[in-house]
């Protein structure tokens, strides 16, 4: 099929459907599980070798979360650092409140420059604040310039991992859309030739439009300097060969020092992408008078950030560096995708992050999106207890929906309820358990096992027996051996 | 050595049998039980579906019921993970010293069981006997929260007859998640079928672990497809012995 | 342009709220900085010639071609790494020595060219500020014997010259290399790759496919 099924993907936090409806699709899908499944075993098992080679690798991620936490906590003296030194080097920067903000902000940028078209380095900000279409309603066509993005942008499809946003898409399907894109009816499927085609189509554009817009690895408060982190070669192009550059960059960005990327650098590499370094790092410090764009502004986005940072419990997911390690050790994002996640910040991060940037008011199911296994938590280079924000979080939730009248309608909620009352006193506890025992035993097969049951119990008994409650129940048992020994 | 038996909520009502086989055990290996019988929950359900004030009063009847006790011994990893790491945010929040000093005072007293026979018996060999190919479910709790590391091979690997087969993605969750089970059904259905794959693979009669929650999920599926296997918690093939062999789950 | 002040300050404002019971004072910031614990490897425990050999296969493996030389032969290994690429237009950095221009090669001296005039040029000749053998990475200060950005990502084939004084072991000693902070940097970790079609790792997207790097040995 040629278009990455749009209809069916909805990244609007505010719009998309709850978590278990949107996985749907994905559960029913095996290519696609099947794609997502290879892309993450290659990446985990590149990351695992070279974290058991870099044997101080714990200390790494302790220090990278202290700079992290360091940078937060003093985020307003870092930022403002920041921008006198940006300034200072010749770029000005500006501050966005919110995405509409921030886009208002951009597109009047590119009017002074009389831009009709842009060319873009990947950055997951830009799709949070929906730029893209919001510059195409402006009349001004915006490229992407990541092949992955490319892929999604030709393709009409939607990102579907931080890193790698293209990891549901096969050759076949890469191979399709450039075709009919590219007008290169006798490309082949081969990587290497869709890569090819990917270089040629990008170069002219390249060497021509003069207006970029990128985001930010990292921004370093003491010199005021930017840092892009890639791959392919297309950031380097953007951020030299254009007359005006524009970075858009979330305030929680900043790093005290330079030299704190000794740190993060290492983190990253081996994180994002399993390799030791990404192939492209650069740095640049507000204008060079003769190499680069001799413009140059930093948008800096708040859009929820600051709020998040005023919670002490939820502060931590800030320190996020965008590596997408989580989501790779994920084993609800290995069945579901990115896309389930109704967010451009999928996986536990997202489920994490995304709730929070709404205020608590939108992706309510997000937080429950997770069976709290931890593995996210592992493997995180800055050490974001995700499982303990996430429960954070689920605390939040159900405080807004103690306050609704449909409560009295949720079966769970009720249940819940009733079960911390029976909790409370053994004898309660003891009764709930011989009435479920009866209860239950309504539903109880011959074999000794339910097989269905209604409401919730649906739920379980949907793909799982559940064996039928014992006749004696452990305290019993112990009650009546004491009663013997006596 | 006295410890007192915390069986869980719901080992209590689903897996008595795993209760037992722990009082088997322990009592062959000298301990003096004791269970007390007003022990409830100890509220992680609540903490994790987001029922956070609910989890309070839990997490405060079970620091008070067991102050007394010399040592706690709990057949669940995700119940001692519970009160090691949310039990010290719920006491902070609660802002009661004496409950504050209550809880500081046991925490260090409690253990999950292979953490109480490695670190406080200071036993690998129980004696146990169970002549049956097993392959062995790493709990994620247990793993990432308990750092409980090789103890449960270390004492595997004391146990007469057994053949153990390796499982692959060992400690990939089984997609249980407390209610992310019902409230994610689908998706955690898909994480069953997948871990399914790998435990099937083996070639094993029987699946255990720690954690009488995962084994739930597997064996409900088991049972449900007809997969001709067994779960079976590590207690009881830890207290199975040739005069007395494990009573098997399914 | 500035931004309304209104939406900084509000957003400094909304900060300053939010961390005030933990923010610092400039004092006490660096203070807590300082404080960090940094246990992490900072300095390599290779030698001289296992960190060199360890460079030399990093970038091998990156499919990068390298070549070992002495200072005495500098000039006659460029010469012959220039004549072996099969091209004849080069552009250089406006600082590279002289000797390094082999004769028989259409040279450029880059002196604030337009992209469109570099185009067309097949190779670029440069120094460089430092390699980490860690990891294989080519470091560019882009001063004047390393040249503007521009010239290192637009033509296809790129022969560096590294000096084994320049070699270190690990990212931190790279770092500590650096007198004072550079205004631009260009880790270089091999050709440019992608991995974005099924996770099959693609060279040459952007930027030089072809990099060959020169190991002077100055140190011996």
């Amino acid at each position: 099929m040629s278009r990455i099924a749009p209809d069916l993907v909805n990244l609007d936090p505010r719009t998309a459907p709850p978590f278990p409806q949107a996985a749907l699709p994905m559960l029913r899908n095996p290519q696609l599980r099947k794609n997502v499944a290879h892309a993450i075993n290659v990446i985990q098992a590149k990351r695992a070798n070279l974290v058991a080679e870099k044997t101080d690798w714990q200390e790494l991620r302790s220090s990278a979360a202290a700079i992290r936490t360091l940078a937060l906590e003093n985020l307003g003296t870092y930022l403002e650092q920041f921008e006198a030194n940006c300034s200072a080097a010749g770029g000005t920067v500006h501050w966005a409140a919110d995405a509409a903000e921030a886009r208002q902000i951009i597109l009047a940028l590119l009017r002074q420059e009389n831009a009709s078209e842009v060319i873009k380095i990947k950055t997951m900000t830009s799709a949070e604040i929906q730029l893209n279409p919001f510059l195409e309603a402006a009349g001004i066509h915006a490229y992407e310039t990541d092949l992955a993005e490319i892929i999604l942008q030709l393709g009409e499809g939607e990102p579907s991992h931080i890193v790698v946003p293209a990891l549901h898409v096969n050759r076949s399907q890469v191979r399709e859309i450039f075709a009919r894109r590219m007008g290169l009816k006798d490309l082949s499927d081969d990587p290497q030739a869709l890569t090819n085609a990917a270089r040629h189509y990008l170069r002219q554009k390249f060497l021509t439009i003069p207006t970029a817009i990128s985001g930010a690895n990292f921004l370093c408060a003491e010199t005021g300097s930017v840092s892009v982190v890639e791959s392919e070669g297309n950031g380097r192009m953007c951020l030299t060969l254009p007359r005006t550059m524009i970075t858009l960059a979330g305030i929680e960005k900043v790093l005290p020092r330079f030299q704190d990327l000794e740190v993060m650098l290492q983190l990253l590499a081996r994180s994002a992408t399993g390799e030791r370094m990404n192939p492209y790092t650069s740095l640049w410090t507000g204008v060079t008078p003769g190499d680069g764009p001799q413009r140059f502004h930093v948008v800096l986005l708040d859009n929820g950030r600051s709020s998040i940072l005023s919670k002490p419990k939820q502060r931590q997911t800030l320190k996020c560096i965008r590596c997408a390690a989580c989501m790779n050790a994920c084993p609800v994002y290995r069945q579901t995708g990115g896309h389930a996640y109704g967010s451009v910040y999928p996986g536990p991060i997202g489920a994490i992050l995304t709730p929070q940037l709404m205020q608590m008011q939108h992706a309510q199911s997000l937080p429950y999106a997770s069976s709290l296994c931890g593995a996210c938590y592992e493997v995180c280079p800055v050490k974001i207890n995700i499982p303990e924000v996430l429960i954070e979080l689920r605390a939040q939730v159900t405080d807004i929906e103690r306050k609704t009248l449909s409560r009295f309608f949720d079966p769970m909620y009720l249940g819940l309820r009733i079960a911390n009352l029976i909790f409370a006193r053994a004898w309660a506890f003891h009764l709930a358990q011989r009435f479920g025992r009866i209860g239950l035993g309504l539903f109880t097969h011959k074999d000794g096992w339910i097989h269905s049951l209604p409401s919730v119990g649906g739920k379980w008994t949907q793909t799982r027996d559940l064996r039928g409650l014992p006749e004696q129940n452990f305290h019993e048992w112990w009650a009546a051996r004491r009663k013997e020994e006596k | 050595m006295r410890t007192s038996l915390f069986i869980t909520c719901y080992n209590d009502t689903l897996y008595p049998e795993t209760g037992r086989a722990v009082v088997r055990l322990l009592e062959r290996l000298g301990v003096d039980l004791d269970f007390h019988p007003k022990q409830t929950c100890c509220g992680q359900m609540h903490a994790n579906t987001g029922f956070h004030g609910e989890a309070f009063s839990q997490a405060k009847r079970f620091i008070r019921l067991y102050q007394d006790a010399e040592t706690v011994v709990v057949p669940s990893s995700s119940c001692v993970a519970m009160i090691r790491d949310q039990y010290p945010g719920l006491v902070a929040e609660l802002g009661n010293e004496e409950l504050r000093q209550q809880f500081e005072a046991l925490v260090p007293r409690v253990y999950e069981l292979s953490e109480f026979l490695i670190d406080r018996l200071g036993v690998e060999d129980v004696g146990a006997y169970f002549p049956h190919r097993v392959t062995y479910h790493a709990s994620c709790h247990g793993v990432r929260a308990l750092h409980l590391g090789n103890r449960p091979w270390q004492l595997m690997a004391k146990v007469r007859g057994l053949d153990l087969v390796p499982l692959n993605n060992l400690d990939r969750c089984c997609g249980f998640g407390g209610t992310f089970s019902v409230k994610n059904a689908e998706v955690s259905s898909a994480m069953l079928a997948v871990k399914l794959q790998d435990v099937i693979a083996t070639g094993a009669e029987y699946c255990t672990a720690l954690d009488n929650s995962c084994l739930m999920h597997l064996g409900g599926a088991m049972h449900r497809e007809y997969v001709g296997m067994k779960t079976i918690h590590l207690a009881q093939i830890l207290a199975s012995t040739e005069d007395c062999p494990a009573e098997a789950t399914l | 342009m500035i931004a309304p002040a209104n939406s900084r300050q509000q957003i400094l404002d909304r900060i300053r709220t939010a961390t005030q019971s933990v923010a610092k004072t400039p004092t006490e910031l660096r203070d807590s900085y300082d404080a960090i614990i940094r246990n992490y490897v900072r300095h390599g425990s290779l030698s001289v010639e296992a960190r060199l050999e360890l460079m030399i296969k990093r970038l091998r493996e990156y499919d990068a071609e390298v070549v070992e030389t002495t200072p005495q032969e500098l000039v006659s290994t460029i010469a012959s790494q220039l004549a072996a690429s099969g091209k004849h237009t080069f552009v250089a950095p406006s600082g590279l020595p002289a000797d390094w221009l082999a004769l028989g090669f259409n040279w450029e001296i880059d002196r604030g060219l337009s992209s469109a005039k570099i185009e067309p040029f097949e190779g670029v000749v440069t120094a460089a500020f430092c390699g980490i053998a860690d990891s294989g990475t080519i470091v560019l200060h882009h001063s004047a014997t390393e040249g503007r950005r521009v010239i290192t990502l637009l033509p296809d084939w790129h022969l560096c010259i590294l000096r084994a004084s320049q070699v270190v072991e690990t990212l931190p000693e790279y770092f500590d290399r650096c007198q004072h902070p550079p205004t631009l940097a260009t880790h270089i970790s091999g050709p440019s790759a992608t991995a974005d079609i099924e996770m099959t790792r693609i060279k040459g997207v952007h930027g030089p496919r072809f990099l060959h790097v020169v190991l002077v040995r100055d140190d011996i």
